[in-house]
């Protein structure tokens, strides 16, 4: 049961418009970051259930942050959010440990699909 | 410069900002899958900078480069304006390699001045297509370009083109750099666009936003 | 209806193809150049009737006008044409196609997506006749019909380059006509000129088309020959030097004999620019001189 999301992304815009897709009524706790580091501290402080990560970053990038929640918490559950989906990146990602890539802009439909997806994932976790 | 930074509202701006990181994004990536073009664009750098002051603008943004080779080509669409992309002298050696041109020259039946010098408005025409294409694409409007123009410019003699806007009007100069990993060729994208199309822009940024309500 | 018309009265090549290069619209333009109607290409892939179009550079333009709507352009500079077409009447001796100027952009559907291209063939072979001969004209020189000294530096330039790329050798012969002052002295200057019209055309039969003949001064010339070593150079000097003093001239009702020398220079590590070539094939020349005339050096 998925209760805790954080948006890791340095665009105030970007982490509005992911809010605005999540379906009304979510009741999820959002947590936001503005950049990689504070990223990794908030998942530190808050281990959220699910997290939505960009790449291109200042102070620490999406791929560095993802590497370090993937060490605090190896079975921690992260969708990496990016314009850029070129299949170098996407494998660079996964082997980083990220659930799956997330096209960015993102939409009601695929945000709807990514919260499915991670409460799966998370169910996997937990059992 | 202080009218320049009440053109937009901050949040306007940071719409701006994401809107062009997602199209560079983009940009990057579907370069690579449909092309085979492999290039990386740095996030953008945006400003608003006013006619008059757009070549002292553009000299100090090139800080330390002499010769260079100038690709200008202008895009014409409710966002208008024109793209100018900076090769350093001697990207088109490097760049020759990117479509696999070894015995081109023989093949094409030119030499290989004309042959360098084609490669790269070619290249160049294909990544600026690219930028304002995805630019465009987000924010429902589509543009038509003059053909690209290749000129060789000493920029520690002159100013380098001739912008397309008034000394008294606004320019939104959008800066990427571009590099080639694979050439080692690493440049300058900017685009310009006129005043006339920052009424249309504030819109269709807000328009952008809604999309997502 | 009007649109139509222009579609097919227009002096411009246009067909249109969708994503799986299959033709759509193929005008009339096209059909009277090409010889091909349109019933028979429309509906089949471009490529079926013109394979050579299946290159890197026209798919990669035409992936970029369906994936980002820009336009693209194949010049004649680069491509000469895309279309081989035969070249109009007049100018069918200069070219073997007609040089076309040809543009590629996107046509979108009623969801502004792109689904199609067109593609716009102009021809410019007029254009490209015209330039050629302008820069003819200023590399030309106008008595002899060799190249001239303004010619002379910039292919010079580029020659050693492509000697450089390929690794192939390039040779420079100096040549200047011994004692022409008493040429023209003893049988005035028309003779002079004819004298030194003759010489080229020995010379230009005896070498090939890849070698450059410029005429570098009043009577002196140089010849550029990429590709060649020193010894096939020295076998090339002495075989132009026999052709001028083994065999008479003649002009009005004068015959007189006449002989050249020549200096010879390779491109090699001491000497690897226009500079030194120039210098050394001058100095080989005056050897040639002071050791009697008439030899190759």
């Amino acid at each position: 049961m998925l209760k805790s999301l954080l948006i890791v992304d340095d665009s105030p815009v970007a982490r509005m418009i992911m809010k605005k897709c999540l379906p009304a009524e979510h009741g999820l706790l959002i947590y936001e970051a503005g950049n990689g580091q504070e990223g990794v501290e908030q998942y530190q402080t808050h281990r959220p259930d699910l997290t939505f990560m960009d790449l291109t970053m200042p102070v620490m990038n999406g791929f560095e942050a993802l590497d370090s929640i993937r060490s605090i918490n190896p079975d921690a559950v992260v969708i990496v959010s990016t314009a850029d989906i070129q299949e170098k990146v996407i494998q660079r990602v996964k082997d980083l440990g990220a659930l799956y890539t997330m096209k960015k802009p993102p939409s009601k439909k695929s945000l709807a699909e990514a919260l499915e997806r991670g409460e799966e994932a998370l169910s996997r976790v937990q059992q | 410069m202080n009218s320049a930074e009440h053109i937009f509202s901050t949040e306007e701006k940071d719409i701006l900002q994401e809107v062009m990181n997602i199209a560079f994004g983009q940009a990057t990536a579907e370069l690579a899958e449909v092309i085979d073009i492999f290039v990386i664009l740095s996030v953008p750098n945006i400003k608003v900078v006013k006619g008059r002051d757009l070549p002292n603008y553009f000299i100090n943004e090139m800080d330390g480069s002499n010769v260079v080779n100038l690709i200008e080509q202008n895009f014409l669409g409710k966002f208008s304006g024109q793209a100018l992309l900076i090769f350093p002298s001697g990207a088109e050696k490097e760049l020759i390699k990117l479509f696999n041109q070894e015995n081109a020259e023989q093949s094409y039946n030119v030499d290989m001045d004309t042959l360098e010098q084609e490669t790269l408005v070619e290249v160049g025409n294909i990544l600026i297509g690219a930028c304002i294409g995805k630019i465009t694409e987000l924010l429902s409007d589509f543009v038509t370009y003059d053909p690209p123009r290749l000129m060789i410019q000493d920029l520690s003699q002159s100013t380098p083109a001739q912008f397309p806007v008034d000394e008294d009007s606004f320019a939104i100069s959008i800066r990427t750099v571009f590099r080639f990993e694979q050439q080692n060729v690493e440049g300058y994208l900017f685009l310009i666009t006129k005043q006339r199309s920052i009424q249309w822009l504030k819109k269709a940024l807000q328009t952008f936003l809604e999309s997502f309500m | 209806m009007i649109f139509a018309q222009i579609f097919d009265t227009i002096n411009n090549g246009l067909l249109v193809i969708d994503r799986d290069m299959k033709v759509n619209y193929w005008n009339r333009w096209m059909a009277m150049h090409s010889g091909i109607a349109a019933d028979e290409i429309v509906g089949s892939s471009l490529f079926s009737h013109f394979p050579e179009l299946d290159q890197p550079h026209f798919r990669r333009n035409c992936k970029s006008v369906l994936q980002f709507g820009n336009f693209c352009y194949f010049s004649q500079r680069l491509h000469k044409y895309l279309f081989p077409m035969p070249a109009p009447g007049s100018l069918a001796d200069s070219f073997s196609h007609m040089q076309q100027s040809c543009s590629m952009g996107p046509l979108r559907n009623a969801n502004n997506e792109v689904e199609m291209l067109y593609i716009s063939v102009q021809d410019v072979t007029e254009v490209v006749s015209y330039q050629k001969k302008l820069v003819a004209m200023s590399n030309t020189d106008q008595l002899t019909g060799a190249y001239n000294r303004n010619y002379m530096e910039s292919h010079l330039i580029r020659e050693i380059e492509r000697s450089r790329r390929y690794n192939h050798g390039l040779s420079l012969l100096m040549i200047d006509v011994d004692l022409f002052k008493v040429i023209n002295d003893s049988y005035g200057h028309p003779c002079g000129d004819y004298a030194l019209k003759t010489i080229c055309q020995r010379i230009t039969a005896t070498i090939r088309k890849s070698d450059s003949l410029i005429r570098y001064g009043g009577d002196e010339f140089c010849i550029i020959m990429p590709e060649t070593t020193k010894k096939d150079a020295y076998k090339v000097a002495h075989t132009i030097r026999k052709s001028i003093c083994d065999h008479p001239f003649t002009f009005a009702d004068m015959t007189f004999n006449t002989t050249i020398s020549i200096g010879v220079a390779n491109l090699d590590q001491d000497t690897d620019d226009v500079e030194s070539m120039l210098k050394k094939a001058d100095e080989a020349l005056y050897t040639a001189k002071q050791s009697g005339r008439n030899t190759v050096t």
